[in-house]
């Protein structure tokens, strides 16, 4: 399986996610599908997207709002492309979105046949067991605006993400509550920061952290 | 009621809302046109309050400052109170003596124009006009003088009722609907959210700059334009023959004009140049606009009475206006005495306006009055259905993606490529469903079959993905409607060889830019697909949406504070900007919009294949 997990950040911080990104990608001309978490002015952000990663020659793009009906021409090719993205946004809403389109299991299977898989924030979270981190601690959650309870994702890692760490005490507190009674790993990453996984290799970039047993330990 | 104004300041110490003092019923159309007009006394109405203000608007006209906050200060209140919330002293009331504290009356008298009407019996302008609208007057910023007007102020003796049943009537008469003289705030909110969208998607239109509330939903809806003279304050005048108004008129409306540099020409060696050129803007803004209303879908109810618009082409009174999901060109609003035109034959009554205003540049220049017909093959004539036709090429250009410059070069170099396109996207644009025409709730239908936002939409990513035609099954697939049943959809010879002929058209276009301007097939279909993306969003208001998206806002109203319905409408015009240029930032908005906004992205998503 090949993903990488985005925390999020600009250009410059991404520079090493992205170079970790192009070497998974390993195709010439590849085909590269981007589904935004809502369609609500996606398209501005399909826009940075393709502009971002035509710096690295890519030049085929599909924009893919799952929150708007399609019908099986596109998707049909979204599931040929080389790499789907994941963005970044509200997770519950995202989550929603893929669970009424069935897309979680064909995104499972896009991955598990080797097709690159990446996400930002809400999207990377999306690749984990579940997207309990989106709603988690109470002072920097998404809104469960879509009002699920079955918080199931696509289960690619045995691990928990979150992205836009800042290194407090005050998530230092709530992460080692979280992982005293949880037998799950948390892999915090500061925008910027993110981690790739190849095959049954992982990777971390930039500097992360974890939280598992009640401890917290720096990686990088 | 006193209307000289105490300075209320939006700036402590900086400036005051002094501006609103301008907005008090004089108006220089009172002057300069006595004979198209008629005045009325006005009282203070109590019990107002107010429901919106358009920040944004009241800024461009000056009349708060740049850095005023998007909100309503107690001091802002009552100067918008003060200076909108009024009710006309009217015929009835003059003739049943009815009293009112002097206080109350503004010393001023307000306008209501004349202007010619089809519901109107007389069908020559001498009875019709602003029915419950009065002129609250001007104002000038930034070199734009601006027309400012009120709808619901009370019954004028111009309204349809007021003629039809020979008697006058008291304002808010229950007996009476439209000819009672009152507005509901839903008409307001209606007129808001479509004008707002409408406007930042390039077409020209009046704004509400405020919407005063009463008991029972009644309101003052105050809307605003840099001239707000329609065609039909010309025909009224054209039909009774009467030269010397007629010629106010047109006078009135060129100095405006060049007021507001809204001309390239502002000086005139003779009054025959000047009638001439005025018929020849008003022909370019109507091909302009009636070939804008047929591609976006746009059904204005257009007529020969030369109401329902502004004279740039601008859109006025929503009241019948609606934006069709898809080509639905045989739809017709049942007015109960007549059926509307429809979208097709917009263009039809673009084309006898503009005679019109041949004839009355003639009538004007020469004091005699020549038949219409006389007219129907003038220069002006001819050079409106051009500009129509190369009006419908441009926006056929731009809706598939391309940049102005690439548009340009294929409508200056490879006319016929772009024609050849037109005819085929139109064959599936017009498709009609084998249903017939049916009763829709306000009228007639024969429902349009195919989506063309989403085949320009998808086509450019799945040639990019693929590099392959799609089949005519998938070609089908995607571009059918809700509307088309399996019979609809059948692939006749005929409808396979046009699948195939607009793809090969459609690359033809790309081709020749390739082949001209050295650019990479591969990157225009990227760029078509980004700004497709944004142009032919799946997501595209219609008529039916904005009802129902005005009831959910009456439903939340009575917990929506004012700068709240502002920030919301500003919200939903960023999400509905189809400008693949404008760079759009997302309103940080807090959670209780975003929710009230996810609403509004559902019911435009439901609605949007509707009328």
């Amino acid at each position: 399986m090949n993903l990488v997990l985005y925390s999020g950040g600009d250009e410059k911080e991404n520079q090493d996610l992205d170079r970790a990104f192009i070497e998974l990608l390993a195709k010439k001309n590849p085909v590269v599908t981007f589904i935004p978490s809502s369609s609500y002015l996606s398209e501005q952000e399909f826009k940075s997207f393709v502009r971002h990663y035509s710096k690295f020659k890519i030049t085929r793009f599909i924009h893919f709002p799952i929150d708007v009906p399609f019908d099986n021409i596109i998707f049909n090719e979204v599931m040929r492309s080389d790499a789907i993205h994941l963005a970044g946004g509200n997770t519950f809403y995202f989550l929603n979105s893929l669970r009424k389109t069935k897309l979680l299991p064909q995104l499972k299977a896009f991955a598990q046949k080797g097709g690159l898989l990446t996400g930002l924030s809400a999207g990377a979270i999306m690749m984990t067991e579940n997207i309990e981190m989106a709603g988690y601690p109470e002072f920097d959650r998404d809104e469960n605006i879509v009002n699920i309870k079955n918080l199931a994702a696509l289960n690619l890692v045995d691990f928990l993400f979150f992205p836009h760490f800042r290194n407090s005490s005050r998530y230092d507190v709530v992460f080692k509550k979280y992982t005293r009674t949880s037998n799950k790993i948390i892999y915090a990453c500061p925008d910027g920061a993110g981690i790739v996984v190849r095959g049954n290799e992982i990777r971390f970039v930039g500097k992360c952290y974890a939280f598992s047993g009640g401890h917290k330990f720096i990686i990088n | 009621m006193n209307q000289i104004k105490k300075c209320h300041t939006d700036e402590v110490g900086k400036r005051s809302y002094t501006n609103f003092a301008h907005l008090n019923g004089e108006h220089p159309f009172k002057k300069l046109v006595p004979g198209g007009r008629v005045e009325y006394k006005a009282r203070y109405r109590k019990g107002g309050k107010v429901a919106f203000f358009n920040f944004d608007l009241a800024k461009e006209m000056g009349l708060i400052a740049k850095t005023h906050p998007h909100t309503l200060t107690p001091d802002l209140e009552k100067e918008i109170l003060e200076t909108f919330s009024l009710t006309i002293i009217n015929e009835y009331d003059v003739i049943n003596k009815v009293k009112f504290p002097e206080e109350d009356i503004f010393p001023n008298t307000f306008m209501a124009t004349r202007y010619l009407q089809l519901q109107h019996p007389d069908k020559m302008g001498r009875t019709s006009g602003d029915g419950r609208t009065i002129w609250n007057g001007t104002v000038r910023h930034n070199g734009t003088t601006w027309d400012v007007s009120s709808c619901g102020t009370g019954g004028t003796k111009l309204s349809p009722a007021c003629n039809i049943n020979k008697k006058f009537y008291q304002t808010g008469d229950p007996s009476i609907s439209y000819g009672c003289g009152l507005s509901e705030v839903a008409e307001g909110l209606e007129t808001l959210f479509f004008s707002e969208v409408l406007g930042k998607n390039g077409f020209k239109t009046e704004r509400v700059l405020a919407i005063l509330e009463f008991d029972k939903g009644i309101g003052i809806n105050v809307r605003a334009n840099p001239n707000l003279i329609r065609p039909s304050h010309f025909f009224g005048h054209l039909k009774q023959g009467n030269l010397e108004t007629l010629k106010q008129v047109s006078d009135y409306y060129i100095s405006r004009q060049s007021e507001n540099k809204a001309w390239e020409q502002t000086s005139f060696k003779s009054d025959k140049e000047k009638y001439f050129y005025m018929a020849n803007q008003v022909a370019r803004a109507l091909a302009e606009t009636a070939a804008k209303f047929e591609d976006e879908y746009i059904f204005c109810w257009l007529d020969w009475d030369g109401d329902n618009i502004l004279m740039d082409g601008g859109i006025i009174d929503y009241g019948s206006i609606r934006q069709f999901g898809l080509f639905h060109a045989e739809y017709r609003y049942d007015d109960v005495q007549r059926f509307s035109t429809t979208i097709l034959e917009q263009r039809q009554k673009a084309r006898y306006m503009v005679q019109c205003f041949v004839q009355i540049a003639d009538f004007l220049s020469t004091k005699k009055k020549r038949s219409l017909s006389h007219f129907k093959n003038h220069p002006i004539m001819q050079s409106f259905d051009k500009h129509f036709v190369d009006c419908k090429n441009r926006n056929l250009l731009q809706k598939i993606g391309f940049k102005k410059n690439h548009v340009e070069h294929l409508l200056k170099n490879h006319i016929s490529k772009v024609t050849k396109f037109r005819k085929v996207f139109s064959y599936f644009e017009r498709a009609k469903s084998k249903r017939g025409a049916y009763k829709v709730p306000d009228g007639i239908n024969r429902d349009a079959l195919f989506c063309m936002r989403d085949i320009l939409r998808e086509l450019p990513q799945l040639y990019l993905a693929r590099n392959t035609n799609l089949s005519c099954q998938e070609f089908t697939e995607i571009i059918k409607s809700s509307y088309a049943r399996k019979s609809d959809l059948k692939l006749t010879n005929l409808r396979k060889k046009q699948i195939n002929r607009f793809q090969s058209q459609y690359f033809s276009l790309i081709a020749t830019l390739e082949k001209d301007l050295d650019l990479s097939k591969g990157q225009q279909l990227l760029e078509l697909t980004m700004r497709a993306s944004v142009i032919n969003k799946y997501d595209r208001v219609t008529g039916d949406s904005i009802t129902y998206i005005v009831q959910k806002v009456q439903k939340l109203r009575p917990k929506l504070a004012c700068h709240e319905l502002f920030e919301l409408s500003q919200q939903f015009t960023v999400y509905q900007n189809l400008n693949p240029d404008q760079k759009v930032v997302a309103h940080q908005a807090p959670e209780r919009h975003k929710n009230i906004m996810q609403n509004f992205h559902s019911i435009v998503r439901e609605c949007r294949e509707g009328l």
